[in-house]
């Protein structure tokens, strides 16, 4: 399966209520539209796959990882350029994240501007 | 045993067989004499009376025989000597005259014998009563001095006090303790040696009391001239003949050494299970930090976005106010968190409140949610809703709590995938809530399920083995029971038990 993107849709995955809500309004004010979704599996069930031009993804969460994720929509052939955002990162995680295609590895909390330059570079803009 | 013999030498006063009958011959040759030398002076022959004392004399002192002997001699000699012209009757009547004397003489020494018989019994029984109520004096002042030595030597202090508060008597510990005469005390009202104050709050209900019949126990910390003492104390009644409470007895034993001594077991034992929390904290270190960085992530982003709304070519209030609410709230949220892992972590003295075991329950699974994620680990919480409160340490039940948790992840940590924690909170019959804590992890090690509370008894590599027992105090200290059971097909539960108090019971 192949994905073909059609919008510029930025998707959020964290388990974490409020870190997920504050950084959709975080891009909102940036200019951004995006979607939430509390874990891998209901990002990937949610058939939005597609339309996603850039993925903000949380590592460590219950059920798939963040990386697990990548890894599933690398083997879907649907390569959605991620910028990873996590609490505990070594230098080790970010280098399997970097090596598999990520865009940017951010430790949290992160500097705004990073991430926004990170998701404009990210949809080509 | 002088008078006994002085009795018996009344009666038989002569001992010998030669003494008696010499005592009839020589009273009759006495009288002989003491008449034939009135006869010289020419007074007229007075043989017959003396004659009679002589008879009666040895009648006396010797007794039967010797004086019908006495009498004897004294017919021959009257008749012979004094009167040997005169008729056969008249002879045969005086002779007849000594014979009913010596008869009544007879009878008279056998009355005296007799009487003097009885008046020997009566004090020979006299003497052993006598010597009866000598001893029973001696042994009663002996147990009166026993009983003194208790009241003197006893280690504790010894006091009567009278009804009226006076001291009625003190031992010399009492004194001791004072720093003051026992004598000086002696009918000195309680309130001037202990304070008026102190005597109406801490002595005299105590002593109402007691006074009323009832036996009171008591102990406390006092302050007395030997210091700050912890003194257990009993009063009793003393009563009189007719059951009235006339005064108390008080018995003060000191017992401050066994009270610091239990003092500092309680606090080695809180610093025991300080440094338990604290080790399981440490372990914990990476999810706390992830848990305080998530809401810190949300500020963050809050403030962030604020900024941006404000610094726009057309800034937008409105949203930028709404955004440095979340700010406010977030920030909040992980203040809160650090005070919570501070109050875990914090070293105090055991605090017992009205507490709600379903939000300790909420707030440690909270913590510990990031912890259980990491090895993905899905925990599930059945809290029933209708729980009365419970008097509680709230830190040290969420210490249990979080024991038995990382236990169970622990357990957990090399199993196949679809590892769940489920923590339930339940009423039990017995005036209690249960909470259990159960897993789908390795079990308990088979025939060990009682062991596994011992100190020092682990399985992990890096475990002292102190948790599951410091988790055992503390529910026994609480009131309650903390055991475990392994489950079917697999994993294992902790229940722990705590009792309902009276007044929040439905």
């Amino acid at each position: 399966m192949s994905c073909h993107k059609e919008t510029i849709l930025v998707a959020i995955v964290d388990d974490d209520d409020s870190v997920r809500g504050t950084l959709q309004e975080l891009l909102r004010s940036a200019g951004f539209p995006s979607r939430a979704f509390e874990s891998a599996e209901a990002f990937l069930g949610s058939g939005h796959q597609q339309e996603t031009a850039c993925l903000i993804t949380d590592i460590r969460m219950p059920g798939m990882s963040g990386l697990e994720l990548q890894a599933r929509l690398n083997a879907e052939r649907c390569k959605i350029p991620t910028i990873f955002i996590t609490a505990h990162g070594d230098e080790e995680m970010r280098f399997q994240a970097l090596r598999a295609g990520a865009v940017e590895f951010l430790p949290k909390p992160f500097d705004d501007e990073v991430l926004i330059e990170s998701v404009r570079a990210a949809l080509g803009r | 045993m002088n008078q006994i013999a002085m009795m018996k030498w009344a009666n038989r006063p002569a001992k010998s067989m030669a003494g008696r009958y010499g005592l009839a011959i020589g009273s009759v040759a006495a009288a002989l004499c003491i008449s034939l030398a009135l006869i010289n002076f020419h007074v007229p022959q007075t043989f017959g009376a003396f004659a009679l004392s002589a008879i009666a004399i040895t009648f006396w002192y010797a007794g039967t025989a010797p004086g019908v002997l006495a009498a004897v001699l004294s017919s021959l000699v009257r008749d012979y000597l004094f009167e040997p012209n005169t008729s056969i009757e008249s002879r045969l009547l005086f002779d007849l005259v000594f014979l009913i004397f010596a008869l009544l003489m007879t009878r008279v020494a056998q009355v005296r014998n007799q009487l003097e018989l009885r008046v020997a019994e009566r004090t020979v029984e006299l003497t052993r009563s006598n010597e009866s109520l000598k001893r029973e004096i001696v042994e009663r002042s002996h147990a009166e001095y026993l009983t003194g030595q208790v009241f003197e030597s006893s280690p504790d202090a010894v006091l009567i006090i009278g009804t009226d508060y006076r001291y009625k008597r003190v031992n010399p510990v009492h004194a001791r303790n004072w720093g003051r005469p026992a004598e000086s005390m002696v009918g000195m009202h309680m309130a001037e040696l202990v304070g008026q104050e102190f005597f109406e709050q801490r002595l005299r209900p105590f002593l109402d009391r007691c006074f009323a019949g009832e036996n009171v126990k008591f102990d406390d910390w006092f302050d007395n001239a030997r210091g700050h003492r912890f003194i257990a104390a009993t009063y009793s009644p003393l009563r009189s003949d007719s059951q009235q409470v006339v005064a108390a007895l008080v018995i003060a034993r000191d017992l401050t050494d066994h009270a610091r001594a239990s003092e500092a077991l309680r606090l080695a034992q809180a610093d025991l299970a300080h440094a338990s929390r604290m080790t399981t904290m440490g372990e914990l270190t990476a999810s706390l930090a992830h848990e305080v960085n998530q809401p810190i992530t949300a500020a963050v982003n809050g403030a962030s976005t604020c900024v941006r709304w404000l610094t726009r070519d057309d800034p937008d209030v409105g949203e930028a106010r709404e955004a440095a609410l979340g700010v406010i709230r977030n920030a909040k949220r992980a203040a809160d968190i650090i005070n919570h892992i501070r109050s875990i972590s914090k070293k105090g003295e055991s605090k017992r409140q009205l507490a709600d075991i379903n939000e300790l329950i909420r707030e440690i699974v909270a913590l510990l949610r990031n912890e259980a994620q990491r090895y993905s680990i899905v925990v599930r919480t059945d809290l029933d809703t209708n729980l009365p409160k419970i008097m509680a340490d709230s830190v040290q039940v969420q210490q249990v709590m979080m024991n038995l948790i990382m236990n169970s992840i622990d357990a957990m940590k090399d199993v196949d995938p679809a590892r769940e924690l489920s923590i339930r909170s339940r009423c039990a019959e017995d005036g209690k809530l249960v909470v259990s804590v159960s897993d789908n992890g390795v079990g308990l090690p088979q025939h060990q399920v009682d062991q596994i509370f011992d100190a020092f008894f682990t399985t992990k590599p890096h475990g002292i083995g102190m948790g599951l027992r410091i988790s055992r105090s503390i529910v026994e200290s609480h009131g309650g029971r903390l055991w475990a059971t392994n489950n079917s097909p697999r994993g294992a539960s902790f229940y722990f038990t705590l009792p309902i108090p009276a007044e929040t019971r439905e």
